[in-house]
């Protein structure tokens, strides 16, 4: 951190927030906050002098608690820079003043109560996200007594009591007596790997952090025994299974179960835990001085800001979602954004430090040259036929296009930072948009291909080019059995599946249509999926007032894994294929003969165009 | 509790009900006898 902090050519903004993002790769426009911290951080040497003679006393967020700290103070030891701030909610307060007592003692005079918050706005080329994730709170697990029993604490607390920055100079004890425990427990998977509580994926760091402990325990304490309780030990990575072993050959015992209730001994301040062990089946008893819950972690509780600012997209877990979980993974979907760290998932300091490297070598390269190749797949807005009604502008998962509405000045779009999902031009009422190598007069024909000789026997399935068109191939390749009716239509993503492919492909005797993409957590255009779900949703209510069954048009997410399913999915699609009647067919033909073009329609006026909040 | 909503498999035609909330965007749904994702909201009918 120091490093960074001298570094020439890197500018560090500390005790800052970004405030907005606008742009596009290479020419982001960034806002940031840089909060008043009331000290010049420039003149401060750090000598102390004002925490020494500020009476207010607050719990230290750093020692988490342990010790205290001043309404003045330095947030640790290792800050960079390494200049006071001042916690103005502390504070005796400034206006008017009511103590002022650190101003006195200050010879630098570096304390300011003036001092504003500045708004600093920077360009740059790339962005890189790193801004790391939180700790789950165990007390809604009640059984675990955490803050119910003086020695029940967390892993990260653990951290602070053992580390020799501590509040104890390393010298471990436990809260209740500050007696250094004779007997410790730990227990597993705290918040993590549950259906029901805390989350459902692995913390990737919980099995090794605890390991290390112990190892850090018995270094310290030879005598103090350990026992941690798991479900499942995962130590996959270098050098992690020697580390167990060490642990176990120092005397640690690792117990397959996690403990059912916890009770505290009133007197001793013990905690006596009751244990199935699965390897025995037998209900066992421990009683221990104190245990550790080895928490998991959870995304940044701001990360729906982050989200916002920089147009990405979030897994079901929370943490951000990169462009391609295997050949971009620390690409996020918007160009010229990258991932370091926990920010993208869970994982420990090695991996952290290999997605950051990769990170900035991929900022790099992208800083380095001095024109980027932009999608060949983008779309073109034809200004004439644009009314700047916005619904694009609104679509676009990328902020890709520009529009003012207000001024009528038509849409156009940003090639740099489109993605070419197509739902822009799914989504405009006017057909002002061209979605260049899927345009309307691509796929109108293809329509009409599937159509031509007996449209009754024919499925007109939309794929999306990186779930479930994949899904197909998988099945295909795994030589699954499915009927041979399905047509496909490629497209780049659902986004792109316009209503009127659609109506087109009922008009001309489809007896059942498919619209196929990839699972709303694998949108690989962030969140164009939804948009596909609304429209399809919206046919379904239209079908039905035109007298269509709304059956017969079907959706379904199916990702590039899962040919399995594409190939079920197309046999149950068959049998209802088969259910259609030609009476039906001749009946939809009826109703959707005066069908048109969406650039074809006149131009709806103002007020039936729909703006969605 | 979680408001729920009235669905339909538009697959197999099962009835079944799930948590809505009119104010979150679009959700992916799943039949719960078919797995299939054609799952339609049932709206109450306008008085
Ligand atoms: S949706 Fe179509 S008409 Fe509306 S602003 Fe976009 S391109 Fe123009
Ligand atoms: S194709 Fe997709 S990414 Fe490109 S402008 Fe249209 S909505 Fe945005
Ligand atoms: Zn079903």
């Amino acid at each position: 951190m120091m490093d960074v902090g001298r570094h020439p050519r890197i500018k560090l903004f500390v005790y800052s927030e970004v405030e907005d993002v606008s742009g596009y790769v290479g020419n982001f426009k960034v806002k940031v906050r840089k909060k008043a911290r009331y000290v010049d951080e420039n003149e401060c040497n750090a000598c102390a002098e004002c925490a020494k003679i500020c009476p207010v006393v607050v719990p230290d967020e750093f020692q988490m608690g342990f010790s205290s700290r001043k309404a003045i103070y330095i947030q640790l030891p290792q800050a960079v820079p390494s200049a006071y701030v001042l916690d103005m909610n502390a504070c005796l307060g400034n206006n008017p003043i009511a103590c002022g007592k650190c101003v006195e003692v200050c010879d630098k005079k570096c304390i300011d109560y003036d001092m504003q918050d500045q708004f600093i706005d920077l360009e740059v080329g790339a962005i890189i996200v790193a801004s790391g994730m939180d700790v789950y709170d165990p007390t809604e697990l009640d059984e675990f007594g955490y803050t119910r029993f003086d020695n029940v604490i967390t892993s990260m607390e653990f951290e602070r009591l053992i580390c020799a920055g501590g509040p104890t100079t390393g010298h471990f004890i436990r809260l209740s007596d500050r007696e250094t425990p004779k007997t410790i427990g730990f227990v597993q998977c705290v918040g993590s790997r549950s259906e029901r509580r805390g989350n459902r994926y692995c913390s990737n760091i919980c099995c090794m952090n605890t390991i290390k402990d112990t190892v850090l325990l018995k270094d310290h304490y030879p005598d103090i025994e350990v026992k941690v309780f798991y479900m499942d030990l995962r130590a996959f990575g270098k050098g992690f299974e020697d580390l167990l072993r060490r642990s176990r050959s120092e005397g640690v015992k690792y117990i397959r179960g996690i403990p059912g209730e916890i009770y505290e001994d009133s007197k001793t301040k013990n905690l006596i835990l009751d244990v199935e062990n699965t390897t025995t089946g037998e209900v066992e008893k421990h009683e221990l001085d104190m245990l550790v819950l080895s928490v998991g972690v959870i995304p940044r509780q701001d990360g729906d800001l982050i989200q916002k600012l920089l147009t990405l997209s979030r897994t079901v877990d929370g943490f951000f979602m990169e462009s391609h979980p295997k050949l971009k993974p620390v690409d996020a979907p918007t160009r010229g954004v990258f991932f370091a760290g926990c920010s993208e998932s869970p994982k420990d300091v090695k991996d952290s430090v290999t997605q950051a490297s990769a990170s900035a070598s991929r900022a790099g390269i992208l800083l380095s040259s001095d024109r980027i190749k932009v999608e060949a797949i983008t779309s073109v807005i034809d200004k004439d036929k644009c009314t700047s009604c916005g619904i694009c502008y609104q679509a676009c998962p990328f902020k890709a296009i520009v529009v003012d509405r207000k001024a009528k000045i038509p849409a156009e779009v940003i090639e740099a930072a489109c993605a070419g999902c197509g739902t822009c031009g799914a989504e405009c009422p006017f057909g002002a948009v061209t979605m260049k190598h899927f345009t309307d007069e691509q796929i109108f024909p293809q329509i009409d291909a599937i159509l031509e000789e007996n449209p009754q026997d024919k499925i007109v399935v939309f794929a999306c080019n990186w779930c479930s068109y994949q899904g197909g191939d998988n099945a295909g390749m795994s030589r699954l059995q499915y009927p041979a009716t399905g047509r496909i239509i490629r497209t780049m993503c659902s986004g792109r599946v316009d209503e009127q492919f659609i109506l087109y492909a009922f008009s001309k005797g489809a007896p059942i249509v498919l619209v196929s993409g990839c699972h709303f957590a694998d949108c690989h255009y962030i969140d164009a999926n939804r948009w596909t779900q609304k429209r399809v949703e919206k046919l379904w209510d239209k079908l039905e007032r035109k007298g269509i069954r709304p059956e017969r048009l079907q959706l379904e997410w199916i990702s590039a894994a899962e040919g399995q399913k594409f190939a079920k999915v197309m046999r149950e699609i068959e049998e209802m294929r088969q259910k259609v009647t030609p009476e039906e067919i001749e009946h939809t033909k009826k109703v959707l003969s005066d069908w048109k073009p969406k650039g074809a329609k006149r131009r709806p006026k103002k007020a039936e165009v729909k703006i969605e909040a | 509790m979680a408001e729920e909503a009235n669905f339909k498999c538009l697959r197999c035609g099962q009835e079944f009900k799930l948590p809505y909330d009119p104010k979150a965007g679009p959700q992916e749904r799943t039949c719960p006898k078919c797995r299939s994702n054609s799952v339609r909201r049932i709206k109450e009918q306008k008085k």
